[in-house]
């Protein structure tokens, strides 16, 4: 009836490995409770948080009313400006509880320029990193094509900024980050992750759906989590960082990555080991995902400019 | 002459029926045996040889754990062959606990509770196809197994089994010696379906001369972590309520022996003590003594140090090595893990805890209380059982006595029993009701009486987001549901409530709001909880609590 025993594997950045004392876990202040707007405070430098189009401007989506939803006056995105350990920053919350993240015209564009304004920024001498926190099933179903083409731009705006400046994205949870921004999320400088983050482009209950729940099983958190999870993707590289539920091991491990500056290559760029990884695992025997890691690791040995 | 004949017509008399039959029972399987091992093969054929038609049939289907692999049996059974059972389940989860009935192979029903299965239970009883007896309590169905519902064929479940006969129940001991013992010691049959047989059981937790019988199921018996709460779910309303209640009610009675019922607002208080609890300089003071279920949302107090003893009823999937872990805290056996026993709890909970907090779906203006919504027949569990003021009670403790009530010279105190609820409840419905849904309930099912789970004269005191309600100082009627009103929100029985009679109340020490307690609602935020999430519990259990699969989002 019961599972196995978390093991230890892919613990960093202090996490637990089981001998925290009671007043470490109380000495904790959970990321993941923050909402988007709290979240984005709490990652930068006290005092520097200035909210940008923030609900007070009004800025809606104009189609969620005619379809009965009551749309939000940040459209579920909060843009930030501040600095990050005195660094210029722009971080870019998603609020998961307004429509699970889901991105629409306003809340993408507002993504896409605030990673365009960036860059502008950093070309005119006031270097800004990003940092994007990514709770998001992906594209907003009522606003279906004009979601699809702001996430174009999304990515377009990011891949500008990151030949300039780091672009730090952050997937702590609970919603996790699938579709269309998982996309987004690939392309970032440094991912960071907790182990109850999740990344995929097609979500589980998306999966079932469409392939079968001999395909996948979304009502099994075990299978989920050891595929989508944060521990399973930074183990097999798709994500960089593992970090603890804790607002000062997420901010230290942003700044870390911020300070860290952009990749030698961008893991988006490295086509070959993606397509070397690719041939590694055949579909209609795929390894167990606890073995994946070893098999990517054996298919693609360690290059120079993996971090 | 006479006294000739009175030995003759003493010998007419046949003492030994039920030993008799029990032998010529154990007689007919024995095609199937082997020493007391069943061929789980052949389980059909032999409870077709055990079972006579009309026989009461006492069937193991806790509100945890499950016989299910002989529910299953004698939902195979031929109904030509068996029929007409008289089945005693306590708690109504399976399936097969009502095919035993579409199929005809059962008749009468005594049950307490119908969590997963209770709409179809109200439409077999509005069809007909079951008779039902009555519903308990949990450990009225057991008492009743010693008076006049003794079985003659208990159908059980354990973790192992010897070849004597001997089990091993784990953690989960439940109800299963005391199923056996009502069998056992008056001719009845008993029958154990075990996880598996091994040479030596690691503790013997009923012996083997009380069993008959027992068969290795090919599958572990079902077992449901009814007792986990994810912290995820707690809201900061579930968090207002319970700093609420710790300052309302666990520190101004000096409440030190508990239990707790099952629910998100439970589990929050369980969560605040190591913070909000700290700060109010309450460890030591309140909550040292528990009897439930071991809660993971538990764990942070008793890592932190507030609980010194809990007895539990039945055991929690995932908490085994946590639990063997921490002997001085649970009760454990020689092999190290835990022992627990729904009715010793049961009485523990009645006649040894200062308190009984729990919530319900409704409660009516004088704050009796169901579970029982339209279209569905619940029953009750075991709520009925800790939530009331038992009278024979003597020990005195300051809790207790802080309740003080009668006339001298019989002046006795009170347990308390606290209801805590939100007024509405998720899409909007009314938490207080102007009558019971279990009203209806009871009138179109030709109920004696309504099944209401807990009465509200039981009631000592009210929770809700609005504040606490002191129903035991009301000295009439009219002054208890003017406290209750008060409490109860924007909700039929609340609405009609003027501000100046709050404040008399207020006055009068019949209700306290948040202010009058100390309690600012700013601070009622989820930060407050010693764990967030169910890997949070686990990192406090320092790696030993082993969440079960569905509660893992990591």
């Amino acid at each position: 009836m019961t599972s196995p025993a978390p093991t230890g594997n892919g613990h960093t950045n202090g996490q637990t490995n089981g001998q925290t004392g009671w007043n470490a876990m109380l000495a904790r202040v959970g990321f993941i409770e923050l909402d988007a707007r709290a979240r984005a405070a709490a990652l930068l430098d006290d005092g520097t948080a200035r909210e940008l189009c923030g609900p007070f401007d009004r800025i809606e989506s104009p189609w969620l009313e005619p379809q009965d939803v009551v749309p939000a006056s940040d459209d579920g995105v909060v843009v930030v400006r501040g600095r990050l350990d005195g660094r210029p920053a722009v971080v870019i919350a998603i609020e998961q509880a307004f429509q699970g993240g889901g991105i629409g015209e306003v809340s993408g564009v507002k993504i896409a320029a605030s990673l365009s304004l960036a860059a502008r920024d950093t070309r005119e001498g006031a270097p800004t990193v990003a940092v994007l926190l990514l709770e998001t099933g992906g594209v907003r179903l009522q606003e279906a094509n004009l979601g699809l083409a702001t996430v174009a731009e999304v990515c377009s705006a990011l891949l500008e900024l990151r030949a300039l400046q780091p672009v730090v994205g952050v997937i702590a949870g609970s919603m996790g980050c699938f579709g269309g921004m998982s996309i987004a999320a690939g392309l970032c400088s440094t991912l960071i992750m907790t182990r109850e983050g999740r990344l995929g482009l097609n979500g589980p209950q998306v999966i079932e759906s469409e392939a079968g729940v001999a395909e996948f099983d979304a009502s099994d958190p075990t299978l989920i989590w050891a595929i989508d999870g944060g521990a399973q993707r930074t183990g097999t590289g798709l994500a960089d960082v593992l970090v603890l539920d804790d607002v000062a091991a997420v901010r230290s491990a942003v700044i870390e990555a911020a300070g860290r500056g952009a990749p030698g290559e961008h893991r988006s760029r490295r086509l070959r080991e993606s397509r070397t990884r690719l041939d590694a695992v055949d579909p209609a025997d795929p390894p167990e995902p606890a073995d994946l890691a070893a098999v990517w690791a054996r298919a693609v040995p360690a290059e120079g400019d993996r971090r | 002459m006479t006294a000739s004949r009175g030995p003759t017509r003493a010998a007419a008399r046949d003492w030994t029926r039920r030993r008799t039959a029990k032998r010529e029972r154990l007689e007919a399987v024995r095609p199937f045996v082997s020493g007391r091992v069943l061929d789980a093969g052949r389980m059909r054929d032999a409870l077709h040889a055990l079972l006579r038609p009309g026989d009461r049939v006492a069937l193991e289907g806790d509100n945890q754990k499950q016989a299910d692999f002989l529910a299953g049996a004698l939902a195979d059974c031929d109904p030509d062959v068996v029929h007409d059972l008289h089945l005693l389940i306590s708690s109504i989860s399976l399936r097969e606990h009502l095919d035993v009935f579409e199929r005809g192979v059962a008749r009468r029903l005594d049950f307490a509770y119908a969590g997963p299965q209770s709409v179809r239970m109200a439409q077999l009883l509005a069809d007909g196809t079951v008779d039902v007896g009555a519903i308990h309590t949990y450990v009225e169905l057991y008492a009743r197994m010693f008076v006049d519902l003794t079985p003659d064929v208990a159908l059980l479940c354990a973790e192992q089994a010897d070849h004597e006969g001997n089990l091993y129940t784990g953690p989960g001991t439940e109800d299963t010696p005391t199923i056996a013992e009502a069998a056992a010691f008056r001719g009845g049959v008993v029958l154990v379906q075990v996880n598996r047989l091994v040479d030596r059981v690691p503790r013997v937790d009923i012996p083997g001369d009380w069993v008959d019988l027992v068969v290795e199921s090919p599958r572990p018996y079902a077992l449901e972590p009814l007792f986990t709460r994810d912290p995820r779910h707690i809201g900061q309303v579930d968090i207002l309520m319970a700093m609420l209640a710790l300052r309302g009610i666990y520190e101004r009675h000096g409440v030190t022996t508990l239990n707790h019922g099952i629910g998100y607002d439970t589990a929050a208080i369980e969560l605040i003590l190591p913070t909000y609890g700290e700060r109010l300089g309450l460890r030591g003071k309140i909550c040292r003594h528990w009897t439930l279920n071991p809660h993971p949302t538990l764990i942070p107090a008793i890592e932190s140090g507030w609980v010194e003893s809990v007895h539990c009823f039945g055991g929690e999937p995932g908490t085994e090595r946590y639990v063997a872990a921490r002997p001085d805290v649970f009760f454990t056996g020689p092999d190290g893990s835990l022992r627990s026993n729904r009715v010793l709890c049961q009485l523990a909970g009645q006649y040894a805890v200062d308190m009984f907090i729990g919530s319900s779906l409704q409660i009516d203006a004088d704050a009796n209380s169901s579970t029982v919504t339209e279209g569905r027949l619940t029953g009750f569990g075991g709520a009925p059982n800790m939530g009331h003021d038992p009278h024979g009670r003597r020990h005195a403790s300051p809790a207790w006595l802080s309740l003080l009530t009668g006339e001298a010279p019989a002046l006795r105190g009170r347990k308390l029993v606290v209801q805590i609820t939100q007024t509405f409840r998720s899409g909007g419905t009314p938490a207080f009701v102007e009558s019971l849904d279990a009203v209806q309930v009871a009138e179109d099912a030709g109920m004696p009486i309504p099944p209401i789970m807990i009465y509200g004269d039981d009631v000592s005191h009210v929770v809700t987001e609005e504040g606490v309600a002191y129903l035991h100082k009301a000295t009439s009627l009219a002054d208890r549901r003017e406290a209750l009103a008060a409490v109860a929100g924007a909700t039929p029985i609340g609405s009609h409530m003027k501000e100046r009679h709050v404040e008399a109340l207020r006055r009068d020490g019949l209700v306290a709001l948040p202010e009058d307690l100390g309690v600012d609602v700013r601070a009622a935020k989820r930060s407050l909880l010693a764990a967030r999430s169910v890997e949070d519990l686990v990192a406090w259990s320092g790696g030993l609590y082993d969440p079960p699969a569905r509660f893992r989002t990591w």
